[in-house]
């Protein structure tokens, strides 16, 4: 397919689209969390609901996309209207329709929020949860039918790619990307723009493209949620990276414990084949790229780069020292550009909209927006994009909707076992990479469990650390070693055995894991640790036995 | 424990479909040493473990050194040497699941059902695990029996379930 | 050949480009604590003993695996280094269980002689204690993972320079082990060719011959090397 065809395509569809609109569009949630809360039964419910009613042509049923709120699921949500409804019973299904379709009006009883606000907002973009949002990465999650590249089309689809591919060449979309000011989202923060560079200024027959999708924090679901809603926007991306940077074949590394976001991906690589938007000469021109799958099987440490890698060469994925870099030497020895899903579907909004644009949202040093994970004891948990900058208690008690049972907010922890809990008193801090870094923890991939007055500190740490040990690949000492007895130490002081003494080899080991260790798990090991050390010191002290 | 297996014990049965369906996946793969980790997923997929015997044939047919499978197949949390059992309850101990009460399932089971995580009952029946993180967050804490999602889950519900699963009820 | 300036704890050296920091150590009489590395196979820079300083850099750098550049200026027994050097000593040893007094290595066991550099008097770490099985399944060999400290050395040197690849490690993080083949006893190894390369590999008492008794044991590492070098001339 060429150029041509793809517009004859889009436009034919976007007729389509208008002339039999349809007058209302019903999106039901078919995210990982609403399906395991039932959704796909509410959407064949939904179905006959319509086709009794006799309704199919006046109405159009979606399953999309990760909608956000997902402890509230299932969620349906009526357009133009914008009304959401929760935790919907299929017993509701035929009243709802009865009102929102017949009568024209929403049951506010049963609307998104109704059990917990004072009054629902009848428009959900009103609602604080949504509104102090800003939508890039997650645009059309929860809008679009992730399983339809039409759909995606539709809504500007691969309209990046064809301008990269006609308009501009490989330095143009590199400068594009710098402009950008876009940082990697996997968790380091390396600037985006110049890892493309190094890879493209590198002179090699054969070079690669990572998506490094093995999303291991506990806690963080915003990979899995992008490759759920909107797996198009991930290839395209990764299309884009392979243009500018001179790689003809790219691999999409998605964690096993995500099978749907597994078989939408395999499904989007297909159809794109099918358009002759991947493969041997993509719209005509002499560009070719293609992209494999690998499933991922259960390791923690594979996020890292260099075990990534090492995973998809078919081994153990243990990292091996930097220098060389993947950009110089990666997959099979050949210069690679990995980066992390939601980095990938940055770029073609950015591509879209001009560097400069996605460079003024945000803060001076981290620009754009960035996908965070909300869970823990937050009355509404779910998946929230907001600009980078975004304070911590605006997160919390605006979008978040405050704490579970009006609990005292405790500690927030971001960066997962590689970063650390942030206390009440930094609630103002401003969410972007340098902030967190100086309150001891990380950004890392976006997971943000929210902890009230019945956590404790220790026993955090002590859980953060039980989880490197066991995800430590133990190639290098200080991990392996240094990571079982900082958890023995911290069993310890749990138990109500620890010492002073204890508390200071802790520390000791700490500083010197964090500093030694071969690669970044070990690297940041200690995080959870040091970080509870700093803001939570008092709770170690209480715990430690005194001797007179 | 060693347990003195040599590698060749047990031929395959050719016409077993679980070993048709892992000799079709290496042939798909071109009996690629780098395509390993796929052709174990298959096979763990097919058997619901890694018999030895199943790793002696995928080690013959790749070329590959028997240390070398088996140092892979040992460092995933996917695959697995022994039977997993027949009804699998997954407990997600992810940071959300962790601190909304995943070990009071934890200890439940092992008060009422006598099985710690990794276990598996002595009759086969059920097999219980822990995952990292299932990325279920917003409706911890989450269960996964067989497959199937148990979200917000007490422990008392969870316990019902698995008897229902397993016939004891 | 062109040389390169570098600095090395405040003195200047020309050196060829593409030497390791570690080689270029070795060669100017710098001493260098290591124990994964073994002249002849791939350095994998696990031990973490060869760490430097380097300036410029925001971490330390493993000298094993680290190149030189032009003018890079590099420190190698700052105070720093030298506590992180004790600190990882301790861990060799509160790892497994080190008794040099009944090991057929003591007098001659590298873990033994690195403990003397970094003047080590006790262990601050409480020791684990894990209970590792003795493989004498081997007609003439014993594998002893007491006594391994998981550098690796005789894995690598079994497959790069043997080729037979008998020997791989299972699991991870603290549960890895040493083991041949399919976990199987190494007398019933399918793969190994009894050539005894891992056993001068081998850094401490954990693989040795079973005529020997206590402190009897003699290892030649440099065997390797030598025997790499004389490949190469043969080529």
């Amino acid at each position: 397919m060429n150029r041509h065809d793809l517009k004859t395509i889009i436009y034919a569809e976007k007729t389509k689209e208008e002339n039999n609109k349809y007058r209302h569009k019903i999106c039901v949630c078919c995210g990982a969390s609403c399906i395991s809360s039932g959704s796909e039964e509410v959407m064949k419910k939904l179905q006959e609901e319509i086709k009794t009613r006799g309704l199919e042509n006046e109405v159009e049923v979606v399953p999309t996309g990760c909608m956000g709120p997902c402890n509230q699921g299932p969620l349906m949500k009526f357009l133009p209207e914008y009304n959401i409804y929760q935790k919907i019973d299929c017993s509701n299904i035929s009243a709802i329709v009865q009102s929102q379709l017949t009568e024209k009006k929403p049951i506010e009883d049963l609307l998104l929020f109704a059990d917990s606000r004072e009054k629902p907002f009848l428009d959900a973009q009103e609602d604080p949860f949504f509104k102090k949002q800003m939508k890039i990465a997650l645009r059309n999650c929860g809008h679009i039918n992730p399983e339809r590249i039409e759909d995606y089309l539709v809504h500007n689809g691969y309209q990046a790619l064809d301008k990269v591919l006609f308009e501009m060449s490989p330095e143009e979309v590199i400068a594009e990307i710098k402009q950008s000011r876009l940082r990697g989202r996997g968790g380091a923060g390396y600037p985006t723009g110049f890892k493309w560079e190094t890879v493209y200024k590198y002179v090699s027959d054969q070079k690669y493209v990572i998506c490094n999708g093995d999303e291991g924090d506990p806690g963080a679901f915003m990979d899995r949620s992008v490759l759920e809603g909107n797996p198009h926007r991930v290839l395209e991306g990764m299309a884009i990276a392979g243009y500018a940077v001179g790689a003809s074949k790219g691999y999409a590394y998605i964690r096993g414990e995500y099978p749907l976001a597994i078989k939408r991906f395999e499904l989007a690589i297909k159809q794109a084949r099918k358009m002759g938007l991947l493969g041997n000469n993509i719209l005509g021109t002499s560009f070719s790229f293609d992209i494999e799958v690998r499933i991922g099987a259960g390791a923690f440490v594979c996020g890292e780069e260099t075990a990534l890698i090492a995973s998809i060469e078919g081994k153990r994925g243990t990292p091996r020292p930097r220098p060389p870099f993947p950009a110089e030497s990666g997959l099979w020895g050949k210069p690679t550009l990995i980066n992390n899903v939601e980095s990938f579907a940055a770029i073609s909004p950015i591509i879209n909209n001009g560097g400069e644009w996605y460079s003024e949202i945000g803060t001076p040093k981290s620009a754009g927006t960035k996908v965070f994970a909300l869970a823990g004891k937050i009355k509404y948990s779910g998946l929230i994009e907001v600009p980078m900058g975004t304070t911590l208690r605006e997160i919390v008690f605006d979008i978040g909707g405050g704490m579970q049972n009006d609990a005292d907010f405790k500690a927030a922890q971001t960066g997962g076992p590689s970063g650390g809990c942030i206390p009440a008193e930094h609630l103002d801090v401003k969410m972007d990479y340098e902030s967190l870094v100086s309150l001891g923890s990380i950004m890392g991939s976006g997971g943000l469990i929210i902890m009230d007055k019945s956590s404790d500190m220790v026993d955090v740490a002590r859980y953060f650390m039980e989880f490197c040990m066991d995800e430590s690949c133990g190639k290098c000492v200080p991990c392996r070693v240094g990571t079982r007895m900082m958890h023995d130490l911290l069993q310890k002081i749990c138990d109500n055995k620890g010492t002073q003494i204890d508390l200071n080899r802790l520390e000791e080991l700490a500083v010197y894991v964090k500093e030694t260790s071969l690669c970044g798990l070990g690297g940041s090991a200690p995080n959870p640790l040091l970080s509870t050390l700093r803001h939570f010191r008092q709770e170690y002290e209480n715990r430690i036995v005194k001797h007179d | 424990m060693k347990s003195g297996t040599a590698v060749h014990t047990k031929e395959l049965s050719k016409t077993d479909p679980r070993v048709k369906l892992i000799a079709a996946k290496m042939k798909k793969e071109n009996y690629k040493p780098d395509a390993l980790i796929e052709i174990l997923h298959t096979a763990q997929n097919a058997y619901g473990y890694l018999p030895k015997e199943v790793l002696a044939y995928i080690t013959k047919a790749l070329h590959l050194p028997p240390s070398r499978v088996y140092s892979t197949v040992t460092f995933y949390h996917f695959f697995s040497l022994k039977s997993k059992g027949e009804h699998t309850c997954l407990v997600c101990t992810g940071t959300a699941c962790y601190v909304k009460g995943a070990q009071a399932i934890l200890n439940e089971i092992e008060k009422k059902l006598g099985l710690k995580a990794g276990q598996v009952s002595a009759d086969d029946k059920l097999g219980v695990q822990v995952a990292r993180c299932i990325g279920a967050c917003g409706l911890a804490p989450a269960v996964v029996l067989d497959d199937e999602v148990q979200a917000k889950v007490s422990p008392d519900e969870i316990i019902k379930k698995i008897n229902i699963k397993i016939g004891t009820v | 050949m062109n040389t390169i300036p570098v600095i090395i704890n405040d003195k200047k050296l020309d050196v060829d480009p593409g030497k390791t920091i570690l080689e270029v150590c070795r060669e100017n009489d710098i001493e260098m604590l290591t124990m994964c590395h073994l002249k002849g196979v791939m350095d994998i820079g696990a031990c973490r003993l060869c760490l430097v300083e380097v300036e410029g850099a925001n971490k330390l750098m493993s000298a094993c695996t680290t190149r030189v550049n032009a003018n890079m200026i590099v420190r190698t027994a700052t105070d720093k280094i030298k506590r992180y050097q004790r600190i990882t000593t301790e861990l060799f040893f509160a790892e497994r269980n080190h008794v040099c007094s009944v090991c057929v290595a003591n007098g001659k066991c590298e873990l033994q002689q690195l403990g003397y550099k970094v003047e080590l008097d006790h262990i601050r770490y409480p020791h684990l204690f894990p209970q590792c099985e003795v493989d004498t399944s081997h007609p003439w060999y014993v594998m002893d993972h007491n006594r391994c400290i998981m550098c690796t050395r005789c894995v690598r040197v079994c497959t790069e320079v043997e080729g037979a690849h008998n020997w791989d490690v299972m699991n991870r993080g603290h549960q890895v082990r040493i083991i041949s083949d399919f976990n199987t006893p190494w007398g019933e190894s399918i793969t190994c060719t009894s050539c005894g390369k891992c056993l001068h590999a081998c850094p401490t008492g954990a693989i040795w011959p079973k005529a020997i008794v206590q402190g009897q044991l003699e290892k030649k590492p440099e065997m390797l090397s030598e025997l790499m070098e004389k490949r190469k001339m043969k080529l």
